[in-house]
């Protein structure tokens, strides 16, 4: 391979890296922005909302850190792209649920993205260290309002075990998604951008589990040489362009009123 | 059944050595819940150092039918300090 391709790969598993992030980002937020008016309880419904404006303005600074590296326009990149040109995970795309299924995915997510962004503050992307150490500072109240409820809701009655069972069920093989090894993973940690998903997955595992385990959740996971396995299907797909109709639907939602006036000035 | 949370009352303040002032109140599970739930509430814009939470039905208070507690039957004015000027801040 000569040194122009291989510079062409590189800066590409780079660019497409950032995009991965910034589209998780927008896609639960927007999720998030959902129960704006319908969560059970008033404060709830605040502390979603508010969230549902950080997730959102998290993804602003990934999409501008992808125009630095491309030139694309972020706007462009939430309200022009079509649906299946979206790089997000399956696991951001599902509905929103029932509250619990919002709580156990929020607070996958939200314990996904501290490892990554923990991993990303020695990475040799200098744009991308310092991004990180931006975010964790807000993403840790996100951490203690979601692992807050998971705590509180787990084995609080038999009504709420059982719903926030039955959301793990359903969360915990989709949740695989955000720890999916991309194309050009190999790439990304020879340049020392990123330490590889299956690294991240293993701390991500070792914070999820005991702590669904203090409150009587059970996950499909087993324990071999001291480190925790999945025993289900990971739910992959998403970052290969394979999604749901949940994210064309849910890209409709998003786009509406920019395909009204597209060239309106806000 | 009432399925909502019990209310805690919210105690807001701006910068360290400020009073705490009343802000509202916010439904919560527990106090933790309910300063986390205060923090989306009221801290979100408002500029804060410190928040408190008190279970509402902690605060003991007066009746407002009960105006005989606050009634003053002879004049006091005399030992209202009316007479000075008291200025918000102090100059040494």
């Amino acid at each position: 391979m000569d040194r122009q391709s291989h510079a062409d790969i590189s800066r590409h598993s780079k660019e497409t890296f950032v995009l991965n992030l910034a589209d998780d980002e927008l896609i639960l937020g927007h999720r998030d922005s959902e129960w704006t008016g319908y969560a059970p309880i008033l404060e709830e419904d605040i502390a979603f909302s508010n969230i549902a404006q950080d997730e959102i303005g998290h993804s602003l600074v990934w999409f501008s850190l992808y125009q630095e590296m491309t030139g694309a326009d972020p706007d462009a990149m939430a309200f022009k792209r079509n649906w299946n040109e979206f790089t997000c995970c399956r696991f951001v795309e599902y509905p929103k649920g029932d509250f619990a299924y919002t709580v156990v995915r929020q607070y996958f997510f939200d314990i996904a993205e501290q490892v990554k962004l923990e991993s990303l503050l020695d990475s040799t992307m200098e744009s991308m260290s310092q991004t990180a150490e931006r975010l964790l500072k807000e993403e840790a109240y996100h951490r203690l309002h979601s692992e807050s409820l998971l705590k509180r809701l787990g084995n609080a009655t038999v009504e709420s075990a059982r719903r926030m069972q039955s959301a793990v069920d359903l969360a915990f093989p989709q949740s695989a998604g955000l720890f999916e090894p991309v194309e050009t993973e190999s790439e990304l940690i020879k340049a020392g951008v990123f330490k590889c998903h299956d690294a991240l997955l293993n701390k991500w595992l070792e914070i999820v589990v005991p702590s669904l385990e203090s409150v009587d959740l059970q996950l499909p996971v087993e324990k071999r040489d001291g480190k925790y396995k999945p025993t289900c299907t990971p739910d992959f797909g998403g970052r290969r362009g394979s999604h749901t109709a949940h994210l064309k639907t849910l890209v409709d939602d998003l786009q509406k009123v920019f395909r009204m006036a597209p060239e309106a000035q806000w | 059944m009432d399925t909502q949370w019990e209310t805690y009352e919210v105690f807001h303040q701006s910068k360290r050595g400020d009073p705490h002032e009343h802000v509202g109140s916010v439904h919560a599970p527990d106090p933790q819940m309910a300063l986390q739930l205060a923090r989306d509430q009221f801290a979100r814009r408002m500029k804060c150092s410190s928040l408190w939470v008190v279970r509402s039905k902690d605060i003991t208070a007066t009746d407002y039918q009960d105006e005989s507690f606050f009634a003053q039957v002879v004049d006091k004015s005399y030992r209202d300090p009316k007479a000075f000027d008291a200025p918000d801040k102090l100059e040494n």
